[in-house]
């Protein structure tokens, strides 16, 4: 796997992500094993992995660079033009392809520049000297492999030298090994052994940027003590999921591989309204609308895609673990909750706000609250709750009149000059995921009050968070 | 076109003075590089004599006459099996000659054809590594009338069973591998082999380091190779920048191997796998290697290939020969948590050139076995005191278990004394198994070893 280093403007962030390949021999006397006998293998098994990563045969190889650095050397590097005591700034320089930016949808700050660092070992390093010797053991035993993903997070100002950069890395990776170590044995199985694997998760200032190993394989449903040490450790609130893995940060060489967009309002300009801010929707999205996953639901989904958005950020946010659901289940759902006939499967019957909310109800288990306006004029006195909406739950608002429907992303208002904005997800789109097209055509896009039909009644779904971690 | 073969003008000399009486046959190897453009012969080496009976042809048994048909093949096959393993990267057997009297000339075609397939063969047997497209698997057949001296030269693809000799030119020129470039390393070694539960000690001994071997040689393959601390794109010429006449010297290149600390995400299991094991073999130590450039413009694709290959070779070679020991000397039951050491690798000389080769040295040899080995194999005198045996050291005094007693061993290596034949032995088969027949055995000074150690040992306790 591949390493970041990442730089912000004030206090860079690097990162590291890599692999280290496990063999660890578990001797066992008779046909059982005890398990402390098992523990005490996987302690070996990992102080000696600590040892790997602290020997001087350890080298960090700077992606799409010609770049090695020899950490446990003090920082040696190949290139000429980088010593030891240069910044680590100067080590970006050197990168062919920089990696593209990365916007943190949570916090304001950018990052300037990201480096990726991988792991390697150097054979021609070696630290016996003498000729080789064989030698040959006849003891049953059982041997366990396997591969440690390794992920490392560490931030340093880039300003700093890189001979301290590389100490404070192979600190972090020997700190990692050794939360690893404790979630394997923790969370054995008997004897057996659940790989550990890191999440970064980009926490509420001042705590930043942390890491945390959970166990392959143990749901999210079932770490929930974990997380209650984890909130309390950072003093977080303990009705959001800050910590579940669907949260977890992802870096930008990270493609998201189910294709669609994500949160394509960020590359918006907000509108500047006089003593007016804009309220918006926290957390990730997906875009859906019209066409996708090979539906030609063109003229009666668009509700039906709006309701797609609201269910992938709930999936995106950790609260389920369901996958965004397609027309069918959600014709389905409805049939199952008594809201429409069975004759409704298979139909291209429209739905609305109401029918939005039951089946966030029956498939997510999420609740909504329900808005509605007589009159779209009335849209614009709305700013205040539109706004408290977007502060305390942040969920995308699916909006249906008696026309169309829409997801509303956020509200730019002026307490003092009633001057509203709503920044709208058209699912009526039909083209492919162009975010050049979707912003500039206004398919993702800023709209003022004269959007709404004024003499259309309204109704809005806006969703309420659950009060979990 | 046919390839052109550059040939030392030592060689020139080593095939006109081999002696060939009466009407018999010589064989021999031709040992150089080749590269896309040119071929480089820097050495011949004649096939060694079989037995002691007589000169003549080593490889016709006396009394055979005027025929070809009694060459004995394996014979010359298992002896560039043997010079293979003695050539550093980047040089290898890339062909052979045969000296014949004028009336076996055109027979002697069809026989250096069979020879040169069967010698390919031969040496391509446990290589760990692969060919690429790029290698030239051209070899060179040459033929000389031991009359008139005329030197036919043909190449065959031994890559396709089917091929028909190619007409080659063979020139002879001074100073061809003055300046080659040399590129050194050393690897360290630390593997671990699990012998899985179907597979018993010290049967399949060979199967398991096999297998093992073969991963840690696809790494080592796939691996990033640093020259003088720099990662060159393939095609950047090795000796760019040096002036066209400018004073041959021989440069020495650093190389340093970097391999990924995990296997490619795409292979990564999600689970651990268990394996059930009934032992394990541990390989530890530093290995010395060496590498040989031509002078062709090289890039740095070719130099990461040899030296890799070196790697590869050195580590593959003394496990089969620790192996081949083993087999010759019988089970020993006794061997299970001693620390063997595996034979190491010494240095010698060309004589005349820039060049050197290499050998392996069993702890329980000295430097006069290598010499003659040197002698037997590659048919030149070395002076001691010209092999570098300090390139390796020798491990400390391995660790014995008391179990099994002094007093068993010494009786074994007897017995391999009196086994082990003063001369190469009369049946082909049994000399191919390990080359340390091929002279006077040195089994007493094991013998002597194994007692000194035997009065310093230390128990190894479960």
């Amino acid at each position: 796997m591949t390493s970041y280093l990442y730089l912000y403007t004030h206090s860079p962030l690097i990162a590291r992500k890599s692999g280290i390949s496990v063999n660890g021999h578990i001797d066992y006397v008779s046909c059982v094993f005890t398990v402390p006998h098992v523990q005490k293998v996987i302690s070996r098994t990992f102080e000696a992995l600590g040892s790997q990563v602290k020997a001087e045969s350890l080298v960090l190889s700077l992606s799409s660079s010609p770049v090695f650095l020899w950490p446990n050397k003090g920082g040696h590097a190949t290139a000429g033009e980088i010593s030891p005591n240069r910044p680590c700034k100067d080590l970006q320089q050197l990168i062919h392809f920089p990696v593209p930016h990365m916007y943190f949808i949570d916090c304001l700050s950018c990052l300037q520049g990201i480096i990726n660092l991988t792991l390697m070992t150097e054979v021609t390093e070696p630290g016996v000297l003498s000729a080789p010797t064989l030698l040959r053991g006849s003891k049953k035993h059982h041997l366990l492999q396997t591969t440690l993903p390794m992920d490392c997070v560490v931030s340093v100002l880039s300003s700093e030298s890189i001979s301290v950069v590389c100490g404070t890395l192979v600190g972090a990776l020997c700190s990692q090994l050794s939360d690893m170590e404790k979630v394997a044995l923790r969370h054995m199985k008997g004897t057996a052994l659940l790989i550990p694997q890191p999440f970064h998760f980009l926490l509420p200032a001042p705590v930043g940027l942390v890491t945390v190993v959970y166990p392959a394989g143990v749901p999210d449903s079932q770490l929930e003590t974990r997380r209650k040490e984890l909130h309390s450790l950072f003093e977080l609130p303990d009705d959001r999921p800050y910590l579940r893995r669907a949260n977890a940060l992802h870096f930008p060489d990270e493609p998201y591989k189910d294709g669609y967009l994500r949160n394509p309002h960020v590359h918006l300009n907000h509108p500047a309204l006089e003593n007016g801010k804009p309220y918006l929707v926290q957390g990730v999205y997906s875009y859906h609308h019209y066409m996708q996953d090979r539906v030609d639901d063109n003229g009666w989904g668009c509700a039906y895609r709006s309701l797609q958005t609201i269910c992938s950020w709930f999936q995106q946010q950790g609260y389920v673990e369901r996958a965004v659901p397609s027309h069918k289940e959600i014709q389905q759902a409805l049939v199952e909750v008594g809201d429409k006939q069975g004759s409704f499967l298979g139909s291209r019957q429209w739905i609305g706000s109401i029918e939005v909310a039951a089946v966030l109800d029956q498939l997510l288990g999420v609740t909504s609250k329900i808005m509605f306006v007589s009159q779209g004029s009335e849209l614009a006195s709305k700013g205040r709750e539109l706004a408290n909406h977007f502060l305390s739950e942040g969920t995308p608002i699916m909006i249906g009149g008696g026309v169309l429907a829409h997801t509303i992303l956020g509200v730019a208002w002026s307490e003092t000059t009633g001057q509203i904005r709503y920044l709208i997800l058209d699912p009526h789109y039909t083209g492919a995921e162009d975010l050049q097209v979707i912003t500039e055509k206004g398919w993702c896009g800023w709209k003022g009050p004269e959007f709404w039909d004024q003499n259309a009644y309204y109704n809005l779904c806006l969703p309420q968070r659950p009060k979990t971690i | 076109m046919g390839r052109g073969y550059i040939v030392e003008d030592v060689v020139e000399k080593y095939l006109s003075n081999l002696s060939v009486p009466g009407a018999s046959c010589v064989t021999g190897l031709l040992i150089g590089q080749s590269s896309s453009q040119r071929d480089f012969v820097v050495l011949a080496v004649r096939t060694p004599q079989k037995d002691t009976e007589g000169q003549g042809s080593p490889s016709v048994s006396r009394g055979a006459g005027n025929s070809l048909e009694h060459l004995d093949v394996e014979w010359v096959t298992e002896h560039a099996r043997q010079v293979s393993r003695m050539l550093p990267g980047g040089m290898s057997v890339i062909g052979v000659f045969l000296v014949t009297p004028p009336e076996l000339s055109k027979e002697g075609q069809n026989t250096l054809r069979r020879l040169i397939f069967a010698v390919d063969k031969h040496i391509s047997k446990g290589r760990l590594w692969s060919l690429t497209e790029e290698d030239v698997t051209e070899k060179v057949t040459l033929h000389i009338c031991s009359k008139t001296r005329k030197v036919v030269c043909r190449t065959y693809d031994v890559r396709d069973p089917k091929s028909s000799a190619k007409p080659a030119d063979w020139k002879y020129q001074s100073g061809v591998c003055t300046s080659w470039p040399l590129l050194t390393c050393s690897v360290g070694l630390n593997l671990v082999f699990p012998v899985l539960e179907m597979h018993v000690l010290p049967q399949d001994m060979e199967k398991c380091m096999k297998e093992g071997l073969q991963t840690w040689a696809k790494q080592i393959e796939d691996g990033l190779c640093l020259i003088n601390g720099d990662a060159m794109p393939g095609e950047v010429e090795l000796l760019g920048g040096q002036k066209k006449n400018a004073k041959a010297v021989q440069q020495t290149f650093r190389a340093q191997i970097l391999i990924p600390m995990a296997e490619p995400q795409s292979e990564r299991r999600l689970t651990a796998s268990v394996k059930v094991c009934s032992g394990s073999l541990t390989l530890k130590g530093m290995v010395q290697c060496r590498a040989y450039l031509h002078s062709n413009k090289p890039r740095a694709k070719h130099a990461t290939e040899v030296i890799k290959r070196d790697v590869i070779n050195t580590v593959s070679s003394r496990v089969e020969m620790f192996l081949e020991d083993l087999l010759m000397e019988g089970e020993d039951k006794g061997s299970v948590g001693v620390q063997q050491v595996l034979p190491r690798r010494v240095f010698a000389p060309v004589p005349g050139m820039s060049l050197c080769v290499c050998d392996y040295m069993f702890p329980d040899e000295c430097v006069s076995d290598v010499s003659d080995r040197l002698k037997e194999m590659l048919d030149w005198e070395t002076p001691e005191d010209s092999i570098d045996t300090s390139q390796e050291a020798v491990p400390e005094a391995p660790t014995i278990d008391l179990k099994n007693t002094v007093v068993q061993k010494n009786l074994k290596a007897k017995s391999t004394l009196d086994a082990r034949p003063k001369t190469p032995s009369e049946d082909p088969t049994e000399a191919h198994k390990s080359h340390k027949t091929y002279y006077a055995g040195v089994a007493m000074a094991a013998a002597i070893a194994l007692l000194a150690t035997g009065t310093s040992l230390i128990y190894l306790s479960d």
